[in-house]
């Protein structure tokens, strides 16, 4: 059995990386140790009942030790902007460790991890518990969507950067940073995490190529725990129509992209 | 410690707090957080003769006061529901009553799902009818706004099973009374309500609906009031037992509805922003008891039904 938890989780940091991004600290021991790279956290917002849903946040880093977790979270709307004002010591009401993660990366072919924005966030863990280090690829609309570049770096990984706009790295889209690295290491096994049409795209790139690729999918949720089938993604299956809805917070949210079926 | 225990519909419950359909899954997804032993039962997700895929998405938004739901009754289908482990095998080692919410797109399916259900009896106390989902295109509304096809569903079930019967009913009527006199004269030992309530949200920067089948269920606390007011008219109309839920967010909220005349209440969508208030309902009713001297949960029920003098 998954272990879960409900706990109440002091913060210890709350600050702004730059633009809008944030990096949120609490102590949460006993979901830091259950951690698996790609999982997430549900976060209670407190103000009710302007919001009676949770919000998740994919869990960036841990310390098992001291209890430490870490996200990287966006301000988008009423309820990230609720959390990127609140104080170090206030409480969270939080869920975690929530979804199937990221198989490990393999220890005998290269790997690739793939991503856009604070999909960033989710690979981390992977990268940080492999035994063979990842090239890093990371995307974003411009220079100051591009996060975590040092703490990939600091790890010892390879990191190649990608905007729109070209105002850091090459000008283009991280897919095609992904093109170039499987031209280098064509047997890669891919891991990718970012906005749902760059991980189409890397799907199709892994299909073209027999390649293994596990995505993580962000869809709206409501309980996290896969029990009200709000966040259903198709995925393919023995059915007549030759998909099933799956649940992205509890049959994912990473799922092997072949198994996806996409529109 | 107040006596919490109730008699519903002759199933023992040591205490009146449900989970409400759709809100728990099947138990399992939420077992690693709340202690489903505390529990006074749990409520399933309804279950159809068919498998069904449900709506498109997204089928949930927030909205001021609660939230949409859409779901559209995605579930795996009556046989997968009894063969599965995680479905009717696993309810069966539930530490307490599980009671099982079942809906169909006509009369016949209602008794297709009841008779196999009828069969595979072991661990089930009750099968709620879900006659008021607004969210699937055929069934569901239509049979719980309609007094004869209400009667008909109940009856078509009642011939075929021996469980106990607890009749969802819809808010969407005017005269919640006579519904609830309806079904229970065609053979239901108990009702339910409210169901959510049809409803709408747009975005209007994108002009595109919130919510992909555009009407969709409100829920949680906005709907309190709502659901209060009906389940006071529905005890006056009937004497069976009523599970009574709509909004509710804590012991206080609970309490409201056990005054109104609900026997046992439900709990939805306040799991979501919270699972532990399960458990904080039920001891927070215990210490309201306590506080005020009362020494049984049944000695509040439809208190204001004797107040009005
Ligand atoms: C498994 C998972 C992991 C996630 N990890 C992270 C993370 O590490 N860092 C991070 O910043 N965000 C992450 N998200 C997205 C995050 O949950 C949403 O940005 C957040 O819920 C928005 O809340 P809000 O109240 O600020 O926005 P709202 O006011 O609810 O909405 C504002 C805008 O955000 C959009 N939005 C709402 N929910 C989501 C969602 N789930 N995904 C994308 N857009 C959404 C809405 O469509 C709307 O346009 C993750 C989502 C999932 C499902
Ligand atoms: C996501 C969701 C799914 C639901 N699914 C069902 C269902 O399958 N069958 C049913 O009878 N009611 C269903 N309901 C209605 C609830 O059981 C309950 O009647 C309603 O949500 C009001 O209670 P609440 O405000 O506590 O959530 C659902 C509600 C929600 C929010
Ligand atoms: S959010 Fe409820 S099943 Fe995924």
């Amino acid at each position: 059995m998954l272990e879960q938890y409900q706990i109440s989780a002091p913060i210890l940091h709350n600050q702004q990386l730059h633009g809008d991004y944030y990096q949120l600290d609490i102590t949460a021991p006993a979901i830091a140790r259950a951690a698996q790279p790609g999982q997430f956290i549900h976060v209670q917002l407190p103000a009710m009942p302007d919001h009676v849903l949770r919000r998740p946040f994919s869990i960036y880093d841990v310390n098992p030790t001291d209890g430490r977790l870490s996200i990287i979270y966006k301000v988008v709307g009423k309820g990230t902007e609720h959390i990127s004002v609140l104080k170090p010591g206030t409480k969270l009401d939080i869920l975690g460790p929530l979804g199937r993660g990221f198989s490990p990366l393999p220890g005998d072919i290269p790997s690739v991890i793939a991503a856009g924005g604070y999909g960033c966030a989710a690979t981390f863990l992977l990268a940080k518990r492999a035994r063979v280090l990842p090239t890093v690829l990371l995307g974003g609309r411009s220079a100051g969507d591009i996060l975590l570049q040092d703490a990939y770096e600091s790890l010892g990984c390879q990191v190649l950067v990608a905007t729109d706009d070209g105002s850091a790295g090459a000008k283009g889209l991280v897919t095609e940073l992904l093109e170039r690295v499987l031209y280098e290491a064509p047997n890669s096994w891919i891991a990718a995490c970012g906005p749902t049409p760059m991980l189409k795209a890397v799907g199709m790139i892994a299909e073209s190529r027999k390649l293994n690729a596990e995505i993580s999918l962000d869809r709206v949720m409501c309980c996290g725990m896969g029990a009200c089938f709000a966040c259903v993604i198709k995925r393919k299956a023995n059915t007549p129509e030759k998909w099933a809805y799956a649940r992205a917070c509890s049959d994912g949210p990473v799922f092997k992209a072949n198994d996806i079926w996409w529109d | 410690m107040a006596d919490l225990s109730i008699n519903f519909a002759g199933i023992a419950m040591r205490n009146p707090v449900v989970t409400a359909s759709g809100a728990f899954g099947y138990a399992k997804e939420y077992s690693n957080v709340v202690p489903l032993n505390r529990l006074g039962a749990v409520t399933v997700k309804g279950v159809s003769p068919f498998p069904s895929h449900g709506n498109p998405v997204p089928r949930t938004t927030e909205v001021y006061g609660g939230m949409l739901n859409a779901i559209g009754l995605q579930n795996p289908g009556i046989d997968k529901f009894i063969s599965d482990e995680n479905y009717l095998p696993y309810l069966r080692q539930v530490p307490c009553p599980v009671f099982v919410n079942i809906w169909g797109k006509t009369i016949e399916h209602y008794a297709e799902v009841a008779a196999r259900l009828e069969a595979e009896k072991k661990g089930i106390a009750a099968l709620e009818i879900n006659i008021s989902c607004p969210n699937i295109k055929e069934g569901g509304i239509a049979f719980g706004t309609d007094l004869k096809l209400a009667a008909a569903v109940v009856k078509a079930v009642r011939d075929v099973t021996t469980l106990p019967l607890i009749t969802k009913l819809s808010p969407n009527v005017t005269h919640i009374g006579d519904f609830a006199r309806s079904v229970v004269d065609a053979g239901s030992d108990a009702i339910s309500l409210i169901n959510t309530l049809p409803s709408m949200a747009i975005d209007i920067e994108t002009r595109s609906f919130r919510i992909a089948n555009r009407i969709a269920g409100l829920s949680g606390p906005g709907l309190k009031p709502v659901a209060v007011r009906m389940v006071f008219q529905a005890r006056e109309a009937v004497t069976v037992p009523i599970l009574g839920m709509g909004g509710i967010y804590s012991a206080a909220d609970a309490i409201e509805f056990l005054m109104a005349g609900a026997n046992a209440v439900a709990i939805g969508t306040a799991i979501f922003s919270n699972p532990g208030c399960l458990v904080e309902i039920i001891d927070g009713i215990d210490a309201w008891l306590d506080r005020h001297g009362i020494a049984n949960v049944n000695n509040i029920v439809g208190v204001m039904h004797q107040a009005q003098a």
